[in-house]
């Protein structure tokens, strides 16, 4: 999905200041705190009762998230909250940065496509393939939002 | 120059073992990476460097960029690198992610994998 237009940037303040019901706010300011939002994801994770491979998914895919704010947007947050449906537990994940936003939302999800040298261009197409679900919404000179969602998998 | 060392290395037969039991930041990665090379340099025995990473319960995709990039680096100085005991979740989820970490780089199943693959003169009976 590719969200342009002016207008819709009020869209992008209200999700970036968004108090609605996340369980955890994570401000991604120094390098630091791409550490702390991986070891938070992993600890709902593992509190909403995910096996271990799911709980590493979803650490793994908010260190990634962390990583791009801090790498193009230098700040950010990054909310988490656990969620149910039809008995199942689901975690929820929405990064947002006031960063340069993103152009070509198709290109960046190219696997290998980079615009930092020290990568692999995997990040986001990585995230993408760990996550049930995945949308990005990207205002180019305003910021960039990512919502995942993962379900618990019941062995 | 005295640089701090992240990870305690030890060397044997020729093998600097790398057992990573702590959580890695980025800048701590990068730390590590100039440690090996650092370690290599100074000492000329080392013909192998082994990164232990089974305390490691993620590992991402600038880790796995790292670690590759660590291992061509020492290979152009003269070493081999293999990583071992990644555990089965990070696994799971660097080859979900098309992670290619063991294309540039030898793996084996734990240390004791790894000293046979460099033919550790104490493992040859």
């Amino acid at each position: 999905m590719k969200g342009m237009g002016s207008a819709a940037g009020n869209r992008l303040d209200e999700l970036f200041d968004a108090r609605d019901d996340y369980d955890i706010v994570v401000r991604v300011i120094r390098e630091e705190d791409i550490v702390v939002a991986r070891q938070m994801a992993k600890q709902m994770a593992q509190d909403a009762g995910f096996s271990l491979a799911d709980t590493t998914k979803v650490a793994t895919a908010v260190s990634e998230l962390a990583r791009n704010i801090y790498r193009y947007a230098r700040e950010g947050k990054i909310f988490m909250r656990k969620t149910e449906e039809q008995g199942v537990s689901a975690i929820e994940i929405k990064a947002v940065d006031k960063g340069p936003g993103i152009e070509d939302i198709d290109l960046v999800l190219t696997k290998g496509y980079s615009t930092f040298e020290r990568s692999l261009g995997i990040g986001l197409s990585g995230v993408k393939r760990l996550m049930d679900d995945f949308e990005i919404v990207s205002y180019v000179g305003k910021g960039t939002v990512v919502f995942l969602k993962m379900r618990s998998r019941k062995i | 120059m005295i640089r701090a060392r992240v990870v305690p290395t030890i060397i044997l037969f020729g093998c600097m073992l790398v057992p990573i039991q702590i959580e890695l930041d980025d800048a701590t990665v990068e730390s590590l990476q100039n440690q090996i090379l650092d370690e290599i340099h100074k000492n000329d025995k080392i013909k192998a460097v082994i990164i232990d990473v089974s305390m490691l319960d993620i590992i991402d995709s600038y880790m796995s960029y790292t670690l590759s990039e660590t291992a061509a680096m020492a290979r152009l100085m003269g070493c081999r690198t293999i990583v071992c005991g990644i555990r089965p979740a990070v696994a799971l989820t660097l080859a979900q992610m098309g992670v290619p970490l063991s294309e540039g780089i030898e793996v084996a199943r734990d240390l004791e994998h790894a000293l046979l693959l460099v033919g550790a003169p104490f493992l040859r009976g």
